[in-house]
């Protein structure tokens, strides 16, 4: 008799609101083991084949437990069924346990120093921009992308008009972060109708005049902040 | 379909950020790449869990890859999904640009 149905059991003082699925006849000798065991059997459906098996000596605090749900053993009243369900009151009676947090990263900085951090990066980014213009690169924008993006804080976009250029480009800041700020970049060593140089906190892009409009990086980033750039026409710039 | 593996001679299986030359079995109309064409791609996203040193796994609902040119240069313009901050590490930072969301 397969009960494929949403229902609501209560075994052995435990609650538990769930799909259960597929029990074959002989399932009813599940019902003879301990009750205890019984919570951890609505985990995941998968899991629920496994117990038909003879053997139903399992670790509670084993494999079985998918790395997604966190739940202690002493849990007297875990319901747990699918996700979408009773997350929310899941993580109420996590809140209520543990405490408001319960995981802080402890490379956060504070905000003084995250913005001399930003500052730094800026200076070396205006520097970039600075040797891509000696070279005679087009349309040199410099994004500010902390707020949309976690892995990067700016980037430099620049079209160069021919490979040998970008080449020159390339190895201008390459050697100029080596010599003054001693950063090496990954990214492309050959040059590439697209070639890209990562310094970490900031990322530059060079383009041929065609791959520039073809990616429209620019549109993708709307949202950054433009940083203007120090020229003679245009006064100092501030961040 | 996936043919080879680059990197290593007989290498079995492909994980994220492993470059692998393809075949095209089945293609949207009235797109660039046609049925049966031969292309290199790079794996952004696996069924097959990934797992990290500080013990976070990431584990994607479909099997997904970023076709590239011989130039390491994605062919497309927008990529949708998440991706594996891996990408980065392995010198795709193309594509992790390109990217909504950086995992």
């Amino acid at each position: 008799m397969a009960v494929c149905s949403t229902t609501t059991l209560s075994i052995g003082g435990s609650v538990f609101s769930g799909q259960l699925r597929h029990w074959e006849p002989n399932e009813s000798k599940l019902f003879q083991k301990p009750r205890s065991r019984f919570r951890w059997f609505c985990l995941n459906d998968l899991y629920l084949l496994r117990f038909r098996t003879k053997t139903l000596n399992f670790n509670p605090s084993g494999s079985l437990l998918p790395s997604l749900y966190a739940y202690g053993k002493e849990a007297d009243d875990a319901f747990l069924s699918k996700v979408n369900e009773d997350t929310d009151e899941m993580f109420d009676d996590l809140m209520k346990k543990y405490g408001e947090v319960v995981f802080r990263k402890n490379d956060r900085k504070s905000p003084s120093a995250e913005l001399d951090d930003d500052a730094e990066s800026l200076s070396f980014a205006v520097e970039m921009a600075k040797v891509a213009s000696d070279v005679k690169a087009a349309d040199i924008r410099v994004l500010f992308v902390k707020p949309l993006v976690y892995w990067t804080r700016f980037f430099i976009i620049a079209t160069a008009f021919s490979r040998p250029q970008i080449d020159a480009i390339g190895s201008r800041i390459r050697d100029l972060a080596e010599k003054k700020y001693g950063k090496i970049p990954s990214g492309d060593a050959k040059p590439n109708s697209w070639t890209l140089l990562d310094f970490g906190d900031v990322v530059v892009h060079i383009f041929l005049p065609q791959q520039r409009a073809f990616y429209n990086l620019e549109e993708f980033y709307g949202n950054a902040t433009l940083i203007e750039l120090p020229s003679e026409t245009q006064p100092p710039f501030h961040t | 379909m996936c043919i080879r593996v680059i990197g290593a001679s007989n290498r079995r299986y492909a994980h994220i950020g492993d470059v692998i030359v393809a075949v095209i079995k089945e293609a949207v109309p009235n797109t660039p790449l046609e049925r049966s064409e031969v292309i290199t791609a790079i794996i952004v996203s696996t069924r097959k869990e990934l797992k990290r040193d500080n013990g976070m796994i990431i584990r994607y609902d479909d099997n997904a890859a970023v076709v590239i040119d011989q130039e390491g240069n994605p062919k497309g313009t927008r990529i949708f999904g998440a991706i594996a901050r891996e990408l980065r590490q392995l010198n795709f930072t193309k594509i992790v640009s390109l990217a909504p969301e950086v995992l």
